[in-house]
This record gives structure tokens, C-alpha cells and sequence, in this order.
């Protein structure tokens, strides 16, 4: 280890030039278009179902009917919700969705069920669904699940490929490894970052200017949360990837790794906890038991999260740094 | 002369493979030298163990009297042509070379007149804003050569530096190193021994991962015992004692190249000089020597000092040589 050398002017540079290079070597553009694809799909098939019944209120009785519109919205993200968050099972969540499906085609009288339930949801589904706009909660939430398996994309080869081309032998006597790895790591948490903010910018202002039942400054306050959830937990995401790429030579390698482990973790637990119920604790082994807590109403829970990705992201950058250091480039 | 690379006891293994093994030698400052061997010999790793690229086994290496695990200390005074590194493809060239100055602590003013001028002096100028995919072979190798001259390092290791390179250009590199060698120490790794005779003064040979030849050119090709001598025709056997007999000779042989042996009509000898007496210089032996040959009507062609450095390496090296 040998980080009393690191160069904060040579951090900045390497981070800027990297960005940079994310874009015009074309992985960058890549993972841009993968996350908006991934992104805006699914808060247009989460949107879409209300799109459709406000045109259909229109066409029918002439205007919008907001009361109708919000309970669509919770039927739609309570169940979600409540999976995503762990509060009710596959299982459970299934049955009440075809239980209000039964409901609601007996009950023509759309607004009888309207908010029945609220009373019932715990605190961070009334949170999500009740405080904050629900839909944009939803798209968070799946967001949030969704993401690490996309990063991968853009941070996959941070190291890797200019180890197996040498053309690092053409930055090491120029500056300090440790500046190379976490200037590299900086870079790509930028270019993660502003990604994460031109997609929650788009959904936001989309959401608004369609759905116009929230309140603008409720969605933005919202949306800035939001943002900085997907963004505080990218970063954790990209120092497993930075480990990756500094341990083995081939780029398609660290991608194929860097899948593998991330979407293996969750795998594993899930899996695992079926067989065996302590298995479920892997999914500790990354992220992926913290991460909704970084939309959790309780600001303990929500500073705990940070603190926790903050401990991820140290541990893999540590690993990862060591190895960088040490090998053969 | 002082040496501003001392390598001592350097070792690395590839698995099975010793790729290096107890290599010591040191290059004196403001030298070109050359680094020669086979395939395979080890040239690479111990450049690349030199700038840290790679982790010695055992041993130590000093630049400028600094042990370059702690490689930070020489930056902008150590450049490297790594031999088969690659450049990004697809950001322009003065770019990514801007950037090597930015980290230099140079303005982006300074950088870019800088980079200007390490890409003029290698024919690239015009080329500046092109992206590395659109150049030759020959131009990213010219590229990589304008990266190790920028700023003003004190050492520069140049790996095959001429490697894939039209003559022309390979001339124009040659010169450019010589006119470096007034600022700079240079090392050069190459498997032209006809190039290296003529650039450097200074000479270490490896093979299989050992060192078997270290030293100036000058010593190694024995340039002050020995001459090559190509005539116009082959010498008779009472022609050969008469030459041998001439005060300071020590002896006379006919070079066996392959075509040579073939024919057994070689009209190239190698001339040893024995210069123990006090009043003998190779001028007072080489003088008579031409003048009996003329007596015999043979006339000189072509007088060397030296044997090649090619056939001190195949010698040293137990290779043979692939000329017809």
C-alpha cells in the first residue's frame, strides 16, 4: 500500500479524462443508453396503466376523477412496494392483487375501496405510498433493484482492458497507481451519477407534466431523494466492479464477473434462504440487504444505508487497490 | 562516467519460465545503449521491470540513483516506449498526449506547444488531431516514440524502438536518438545489430534470461585488435604467411559466412593485431599490411574496425547466423 503518494491534482485529471474517455470510447454511451432503456421503461409501464384511465376518464365523463387515479396508483405500487421492501411475500402480495382484481369487477363503484387500506400498510409503504408520490416511489423502488445489474456495464473495465492492451505502461511513469485506480473510480461514479440524474430528471419532469396530480415541488423534493439514493448506491456497485477489473486482464472477463457476482449474491440468498434461512444473509455480502433503506422514511435507517454503502464501497476499493498495486501491469 | 542505471542481481520467473536470471549491468550517463538478444531473451521484462511495470523476483534496480520501487520519485526524469502498449483508439492523439503533460504539472498552453513539438519531431504534426485508429503502424509507432521524448526526461528506454518502421523513418529515429543522447541517457532494445553497432556505445547481450555480454562497443567488437578486410580476390596460401609475418599480425582467417563456405571463394578476412610491443599501433601494422597487398596486386575493398557486432552475438549466443 502506498497512498501517502496520492496526488489530488492527478486524482482530479485521470477522473475528468476518464469521463471523458467513458463517452468517446463509446462504453459510456453504451451504459447511457442501457440505463435510460431500462430506466424510462419501467416508469412508462408503471405510468402507463394511469395514462390510460385518465384518457379514459376523459373520453367518458370529460375530466379527470384525481381521487380514482390515486387508488389506481396504490393498487398498482402497494404490491410492488410491499415485495420490494420485504413486508409480504410473493405469495401474499399475489393473492390480494387477484383478491381487489375479484373486487373491483363486482364493485362497479369505483371510489367505495379508495384509501381503505392505507390504514393498514406499515410505516415505510404509507411513507412511499401515502407522504411521498407514489408512482415515482415505485419507479424508485425498481430502480433501485434494477441498477446494479446495469452498472456493471459502464464500470466493467476500469482497469482490465488497458492492462491487457499495456496501454497503462503508457500513465505509470507518470503518476502513481493509487492515482490511476481512484481517479479511474471517481471518473466512472461521476459518469454513473450524471446518468442517474438525466434519468430521474426525465421520469420526474415526464411525470409531472402527464400526470398532473402531484404537487411540482412534492416531486421534486421527491426526485432529489431519489436521485441521491441511486446515486449513493452505484457507488458501492462500481467499487465491486473496480475490484474485478483490477484482478483479472480481460475486459469480457470483468464484465461476465461482475454480473456474476452481483446478480450471484442476490441469487444465492434467495435460493439459499429456501434451503436453509441463515443462506438469506449473503445477500449482506453486497448491498443488496441495505440498499432500500436508502428511501426509508426513519432518517436513522437512511443514514445507516449511506454508512453502510460508504463501508461496502471502502472494503472493494481496499481489495481492489491492494491487488492494483501489487501486480504485474 | 557515472552509470544512471545499475541493475544488480535482477530475477523473474513466468512459472516455469526464468525470464531473468541474477542480471546485473549498469549504463553509463549520457550513453545510447543497447540491449540485444534473441526472442524470447528477456529484453522486455527487464525494461519493463525497470520502469515497474513488473515485479522483480529478486534484485534491485536503481535509475539516477533511485531504487524504482518507489518509481514515483522519477517521474518526468525516467520515459519509457513500452513495446507493445497500446494507445486509446479513439481519442484524438494530441489529446491523450496533452493529457500526459497536464500531469506533469504543465498548463494546457504549455502542453499542447510541447506536444506540438514532440509530434514535429517525429513527422506527426499534421496528424495531431487524428485518433489513433486512423494511424499506421508505423505512425503509432512514431507516436509512441514522440511520448517518450515529451518534457525532458533523463532516461529513456525505447523498446525495438524501429520495430515496424519504412527505412526512412527508421533513420529519422536513429538520428533523433542521437541527437538526444547531449540531454539524455538512452537505452535501446533491439534485434537490428547492424543499427545498434552503428547508435550505441555501449552494449549488454542476453540470452535465455542471463547476461552474457556487457560492456562498450568498442570492447565487445574488439575494435582495437581486430580488422575486417574484404579484397578483390581470394589470397593464396603463401600470400596468407606473407601478411602473417608482417610485425604486430597475430593472425590472419577467412571469415566463413555461409555463401563463403559454400564457394570457398571468400574474399573477407579477419585480421587479428597483436600490439604487446611498445612501438607497435594498429596504424604502424594496417599501413604495411595494405602496402604488401598491393605488391601482390590484390586490391582492398573494404577495411573495418572490429569484428561485427553480429558475429559477437552469434557467437556469444550459440545462434547461427540466417545470412545466405
Amino acid at each position: 500500500m502506498n497512498l501517502k503518494t496520492i496526488n489530488i491534482a492527478h486524482v482530479r485529471l485521470i477522473s475528468l479524462y476518464w469521463s471523458r474517455y467513458a463517452v468517446r470510447s463509446g462504453s459510456g454511451l453504451v451504459y447511457l443508453m442501457i440505463a435510460l432503456v431500462f430506466g424510462l421503461s419501467v416508469a412508462h409501464i408503471i405510468i402507463m396503466p394511469v395514462e390510460r384511465l385518465m384518457a379514459l376518464q376523459k373520453k367518458q365523463i370529460g375530466q379527470e376523477n384525481p381521487q380514482l387515479i390515486r387508488k389506481t396508483i396504490i393498487d398498482i405500487g402497494q404490491p410492488i412496494i410491499q415485495f420490494v421492501l420485504g413486508v409480504k411475500s410473493f405469495e401474499q402480495v399475489t393473492k390480494e392483487a387477484a383478491s381487489t382484481q375479484m373486487h373491483r369487477q363486482n364493485d362497479t363503484s369505483s371510489t367505495a375501496h379508495s384509501g381503505n387500506n392505507n390504514s393498514a400498510f406499515d410505516p415505510w409503504t404509507n411513507f412511499l405510498i401515502e407522504k411521498k408520490p407514489a408512482l415515482l416511489s415505485v419507479i424508485f423502488l425498481i430502480l433501485i433493484f434494477g441498477m446494479p445489474f446495469v452498472i456493471s456495464f459502464l464500470a466493467f473495465n476500469q482497469i482490465s482492458g488497458d492492462v491487457q492492451n499495456h496501454g497503462l505502461r503508457y500513465l505509470l511513469l507518470r503518476t502513481e497507481r493509487c492515482n490511476i485506480f481512484f481517479g479511474r473510480f471517481i471518473g466512472t461514479t461521476f459518469f454513473s451519477t450524471a446518468v442517474m440524474a438525466i434519468i430521474v430528471a426525465t421520469i420526474t419532469f415526464y411525470l409531472g407534466m402527464k400526470v398532473r396530480i402531484y404537487p411540482a415541488s412534492d416531486l421534486a423534493i421527491w426526485a432529489v431523494q431519489g436521485f441521491l439514493a441511486l446515486a449513493i448506491l452505484m457507488v458501492p456497485y462500481i467499487a465491486v466492479c473496480s475490484l474485478i477489473s483490477a484482478s483479472v486482464d480481460s475486459p469480457f472477463l470483468s464484465l461476465v464477473l461482475a454480473k456474476v457476482v452481483i446478480a450471484g449474491v442476490l441469487l444465492m440468498a434467495i435460493l439459499g434462504g429456501f434451503a436453509w434461512k441463515p443462506a438469506k444473509y449473503i445477500l449482506y455480502a453486497l448491498p443488496w440487504g441495505w440498499q432500500n433503506n436508502l428511501i426509508h422514511p426513519a432518517p436513522a435507517h437512511w443514514l445507516g444505508a449511506v454508512i453502510a454503502s460508504l463501508a461496502y464501497t471502502a472494503f472493494f476499493l481496499t481489495l481492489g487497490y491492494i491487488r492494483f498495486e501489487t501486480r504485474d501491469l | 562516467m557515472t552509470n544512471v542505471v545499475s541493475i544488480k542481481e535482477l530475477s523473474k520467473r513466468f512459472g516455469r519460465i526464468q525470464a531473468l536470471n541474477k542480471v546485473s549491468f549498469e549504463i553509463p550517463s549520457n550513453s545510447i545503449f543497447g540491449l540485444l538478444g534473441p526472442n524470447g531473451a528477456g529484453k522486455t521484462t527487464l525494461f519493463s521491470i525497470i520502469a515497474d511495470f513488473l515485479k522483480a523476483d529478486a534484485g534491485t534496480v536503481e535509475v539516477l540513483g533511485i531504487d524504482t520501487r518507489y518509481i514515483s520519485r522519477l517521474q518526468g526524469r525516467l520515459s519509457i516506449l513500452p513495446q507493445d502498449a497500446q494507445f486509446q483508439r479513439n481519442v484524438p492523439i494530441l489529446d491523450q498526449l496533452v493529457f500526459f503533460r497536464l500531469l506533469a504539472g504543465r498548463t494546457k498552453k504549455q502542453s499542447r506547444e510541447e506536444v506540438l513539438h514532440s509530434l514535429d519531431l517525429v513527422g506527426l504534426k499534421s496528424f495531431a488531431k487524428r485518433r489513433v485508429s486512423s494511424l499506421s503502424h508505423g505512425m503509432v509507432k512514431r507516436l509512441g516514440i514522440a511520448q517518450a521524448f515529451l518534457g525532458s526526461p533523463e532516461v529513456i528506454l525505447l523498446d525495438e524502438p524501429t520495430a515496424g518502421l519504412d527505412p526512412a523513418s527508421a533513420r529519422q529515429i536513429r538520428d533523433l536518438v542521437k541527437q538526444l543522447q547531449q540531454h539524455a541517457t538512452i537505452a535501446v532494445s533491439s534485434h537490428n545489430l547492424a543499427e545498434v553497432q552503428e547508435l550505441c556505445d555501449h552494449v549488454a547481450i542476453l540470452d535465455h534470461g542471463n547476461l552474457v555480454l556487457a560492456g562498450s562497443v568498442d570492447e565487445i567488437t574488439l575494435a582495437d585488435r581486430e580488422y575486417n578486410l574484404s579484397l578483390s580476390r581470394p589470397l593464396q596460401d603463401s600470400e596468407l604467411e606473407k601478411l602473417t609475418s608482417i610485425e604486430g599480425v597475430r593472425n590472419i582467417k577467412i571469415l566463413s559466412t555461409a555463401a563463403a563456405s559454400r564457394s570457398k571463394q571468400s574474399t573477407d578476412y579477419l585480421i587479428t593485431l597483436d600490439l604487446s610491443a611498445d612501438h607497435l599501433d594498429q596504424d604502424a601494422v594496417i599501413a604495411p599490411v595494405l602496402r604488401t597487398l598491393l605488391d601482390m596486386s590484390v586490391t582492398p575493398r573494404k577495411l573495418s574496425e572490429g569484428r561485427s557486432l553480429e558475429t559477437q552475438f552469434l557467437e556469444v549466443t550459440g545462434a547461427q547466423s540466417d545470412s545466405p
